[in-house]
């Protein structure tokens, strides 16, 4: 009982340090005189931040940006939802697969991959395109506000289906059918009873993903900076990162705005989301409601469908390995392929930076996960089954970071370690990501301790094991696809880390993410491609593994 | 094995509330006998039930299973669950869902080191006991409700302990299967030698199955007896209304006539039999069970323990009519035959069985 009683207090600690310490590091540095020291409580980088005119337009720019990518993840996002749950389309299994992109394509090389496709000058798509109708200039620009909504919106796609797919299937068809059945037509019912019904959950869809483009670095930099474009991550990194003298004071201050707006924007959320729990109507179990029967529109839908995918998944990849076999972006065709060679390759594979990176994000990946992990566990136990109110406080702290812009509390860390000898060391990377991403963790975790009901280990004692035997042939074993699950989200996420590392590493840390960005600043493509397939690879490889290692666990 | 409790009492504590879900209790339960813990839910039946098997630890008092004390607050001892020795099937069942069925039930085994090769002629000894034979190796989330309690009867007995333990095994099955499960539980224990402490909140299974039961209620255990003598000779008016249906007739003790009494109440003097010995002048009630009031009597108003009523209410429930009988201002409950010819607002002759009505202290 001692121990158990000192667990909740150690982590709310842990975590507190991990959580509240950047926030408050970085309310402090914007009252600073801006250069690492904390001497002299001044306004002045507010002053100087607040009536820049040019802040006004960062603002504008930021809220057209994230609420254009809201409505275009959301409307593509419901369509999916719609004709997954409620169409006899084929091959449902498939929509599965997309709802779990995010997880294999980082969205600094989906960046890249569609800058290289659409942009103005060379960009593959434009040039095929401009060769077919005999074109002088370019169709579409991708270094623009379309382009960055577009590929912002297609990326958090599968937040908004996460939220939408679940609504729409526990949907009370009767509700729709009894509107039929007073009398209303197919798009009357449409609009007057199931998109009301399905409003909170599209609204939080809405919010999530606003709240994710917020904190959107990889399209805002890698589209948008090329295109003189700037928002709020962008801005705040063209603060820290140019110029003679990183005003990490100014960078606070503009910072504070976000950091705000995203956590109230996450509050909105939970509100939300605990309102449309309400709102949405499960039938009893077992029921189907009735498919609609597409017909003939069934095949152009699937097209749809099937090419949203490849867009999606296929088509990034496919560029990026095509573009790192040339010396230079060039339209496909019997020239590009005389010219290709391994070229790229060799030069990433012999460039130190790029190995250093490499060996960096697999240690941050391997060992920061395994790390996070750990303290996944003991915060998951302490949440759902200490349940007490400092469990309570716990549980708001994990999920505080939920709502961190990363590029913003990547700021407030900064201001942590800049007095710590953890400064510029790969711990303090190791620290942030943690900190930044412990709700990935603790979500997979406490969904696995929600299922080991108490019974099952008092069995166990009752059958004559000890409370270690107990643990290791009861507990752990069915908390095995928690960790599993929750061990591959971290390591993914912290391999790809592109927003807190971008303000923390430093030379002599570099990790995979930021030398890709540096690669795109110099446009590198094929260098740039060459680095990014072997990320995907370790990726790849690094979930297969972990899944087949938690597979052999759970069979012994 | 005899199992001894002295002055149990466990408090919890709740939004700055005190509530003593056990309150000084002592209980003995005989060895090789199936007892039932029966009582309305928060009547401290489970918790009891807890505090022998060890998952729960009382404030006061001391529980002995054997010669061994397993728990004494006065002289410090406390015995871990899984050093108690005991079986216990879960209300839940708490099956390992990572387990298969062979892997469930060797746990035990397993747990006290018996060699592999015992270990599968025991496992399988046990499973063909509770009909589960062939089953080994099917995952248990592949189990129906049913099987998962058979499986939860044959992992609690594999250790062939002296106890066993239930917590409401058959509250999840449906209405039929509890009912052959239930027959199938008494014929299972009857044939071992093994003390079952069983805990239920229905009376008709704690009946069926037991063969002494203890009826709790807030924290005390009532009444103890077998279960013809608490259905019959209960000395306890809330035991007499919980253990099945029953008319309780308030009145006065007006006469003595050897093991019986004539008591003084609302409708008419009623010739009871008296086995607690309640003296005249006192305060009793008269406890009448619907299925021994007789209706379709011949006789005369004034006949000992006849009486005129008229039929209020009347339910036709398949196998009886359930009748609500006027006489007075008092209702009497009875069942009376589905052939008889009657109607709501029909004139009705009742009599009571002076063998079968009992008195009991008010």
């Amino acid at each position: 009982m001692g121990k158990k009683s000192a667990l909740t207090p150690a982590l709310i600690v842990i975590v507190g340090l991990l959580t509240i310490s950047p926030v408050l590091m970085l309310l402090a540095g914007s009252f600073s005189e801006g250069f690492g020291t904390f001497e002299g409580f001044t306004t002045a980088k507010y002053v100087e931040a607040y009536t820049d005119p040019e802040l006004f337009g960062i603002l504008l720019d930021t809220s057209i940006f994230t609420l254009g990518s809201a409505v275009v993840a959301t409307l593509l996002a419901l369509f999916l939802a719609y004709v997954n749950t409620r169409t006899d389309i084929p091959f449902k299994s498939f929509f599965g697969v997309i709802s779990i992109i995010p997880m294999m394509i980082p969205h600094i090389l989906f960046s890249v991959s569609w800058v290289l496709l659409l942009n103005p000058s060379n960009g593959i798509l434009n040039r095929y395109l401009m060769g077919l109708f005999g074109l002088e200039k370019a169709l579409f620009n991708v270094y623009s506000m379309k382009g960055m909504i577009l590929v912002e919106g297609l990326l958090d796609m599968p937040i908004a289906y996460l939220i939408l797919a679940p609504a729409m299937s526990a949907f009370d068809v009767s509700l729709e059918e009894s509107s039929r059945a007073c009398g209303a037509g197919g798009f009357r019912t449409l609009t007057r009873v199931t998109l009301p019904v399905l409003r909170p959950a599209l609204l939080a869809s809405v919010i999530l993903v606003i709240v994710k483009a917020l904190a959107s670095f990889a399209v805002p930099s890698v589209i948008g900076t090329p295109g003189r474009i700037y928002v709020l991550s962008t801005y705040i990194y063209r603060i820290i990162a140019t110029g003679f003298s990183a005003d990490y004071g100014l960078a606070a201050a503009v910072g504070m705005s976000a950091l705000v707006a995203s956590i109230c924007l996450v509050y909105l959320y939970r509100y939300l989301t605990s309102e449309s729990e309400r709102y949405v109507t499960v039938s009893s179990r077992g029921f189907k409601p009735a498919l609609i029967g597409l017909k003939r529109s069934k095949y152009p839908l699937l097209g749809v469908i099937g090419l949203l995918s490849f867009v999606l998944i296929l088509l990034p990849v496919l560029v990026l390995f095509y573009t790192s076999l040339l010396p230079y972006v060039m339209v496909p065709d019997a020239k590009a392929f005389s010219l290709m060679n391994w070229k790229n390759w060799e030069e990433v594979l012999r460039d130190p930076i790029s190995l250093l990176s490499l060996k960096n994000s697999l240690a941050l990946g391997l060992g920061g996960a395994t790390l996070g992990v750990i303290l996944s566990i003991f915060v998951s136990y302490v949440i759902v089954k200490v349940r007490t109110t400092a469990s309570g406080i716990l549980e708001s702290l994990t999920f505080l970071s939920f709502s961190f812009p990363g590029i913003v509390i990547g700021v407030g860390f900064m201001w942590f370690f800049l007095r710590t000898p953890l400064y510029s060391t790969i711990w303090a990377l190791l620290i942030g990501y943690i900190a930044a991403y412990l709700p990935y963790g603790v979500r997979p975790l406490s969904s696995a301790f929600v299922q080991i009901h108490s019974a099952l280990e008092e069995s166990s004692k009752v059958c004559g094991a000890s409370s270690f035997t107990t643990l290791r042939r009861i507990v752990i074993p069915l908390l095995i696809p928690g960790i599993v699950s929750g061990w591959i989200l971290m390591a993914s996420m912290f391999l790809r880390e592109l927003n807190l590392s971008v303000v923390l590493s430093r030379p002599g840390t570099e990790v995979l993410a930021v030398q890709i960005l540096r690669f795109a600043e110099d446009g590198l493509w094929g260098r740039l491609s060459a680095l990014g397939i072997i990320m995907i690879l370790i990726s790849s490889a690094l979930a297969a593994s972990a899944s087949l290692l938690g597979k052999s666990l759970t069979k012994r | 094995m005899e199992i001894r409790i002295r002055g149990l009492t466990r408090d919890f504590h709740s939004e700055g509330k005190r509530i003593r879900a056990l309150d000084n209790v002592d209980l003995t339960i005989p060895a090789n006998r199936i007892f039932t813990l029966l009582g309305p839910s928060g009547c401290g039946k489970t918790t009891l039930l807890r505090c022998i098997v060890g998952l729960e630890t009382p404030d006061a008092g001391e529980i002995a299973i054997g010669d061994r004390i397993v728990w004494s607050g006065e002289k410090g001892i406390c015995v871990p669950p899984e050093n108690r020795g005991l079986g216990m099937v879960f209300q839940t069942y708490a099956i390992w869902p990572h387990m298969n069925v062979f892997e469930n039930v060797a746990y035990p085994l397993k747990c006290r080191n018996v060699p592999m090769k015992e270990i599968r002629t025991r496992v399988a000894r046990f499973l063909e006991f509770v009909q589960l034979e062939g089953f080994e190796n099917r995952p248990a989330t592949k189990l129906s409700g049913g099987q998962q309690q058979r499986v939860a009867l044959a992992r609690a007995l594999v250790a062939e302990p002296k106890v066993i333990l239930f917590d409401e095994p058959l509250s999840n099955l449906d209405a039929k299967l509890r009912e052959e499960t239930r027959k199938e539980l008494r014929k299972f224990l009857s044939g071992l030698d093994i003390t079952a402490v069983y805990v239920t909140h229905d009376r008709v299974e704690a009946l069926a199955l037991s063969d002494l039961i203890a009826i709790m209620r807030a924290g005390k255990i009532v009444e103890t007896g077998d279960p013809r003598r608490v259905y019959f000779r209960s000395g306890d008016r809330f035991v007499a209304d919980f253990i099945g249906r029953a008319n309780l007739i308030p009145g006065k003790v007006a006469a003595l006539e050897g093991s019986h009494a004539v008591i003084e109440t609302g409708i008419g003097a009623i010739v009871g039999s008296n086995p607690r010995g309640i003296e005249p002048g006192e305060e009793a009630v008269l406890c009448v069970r619907p299925e021994f009031i007789r209706t379709a009597v011949t006789g005369a108003a004034g006949d000992r323990n006849l009486f005129l009523g008229r039929v209020e209410t009347l339910l036709f429930i398949g196998e009886a009519y359930e009748g609500e009988i006027r006489i007075n201002e008092t209702l009497v409950t009875t069942t009376i035959s589905p052939t008889a010819d009657l109607v709501e607002g029909s004139d009705i002759r009742i009599a009571f069985d002076s063998d079968h009505c009992f008195l009991l202290p008010a």
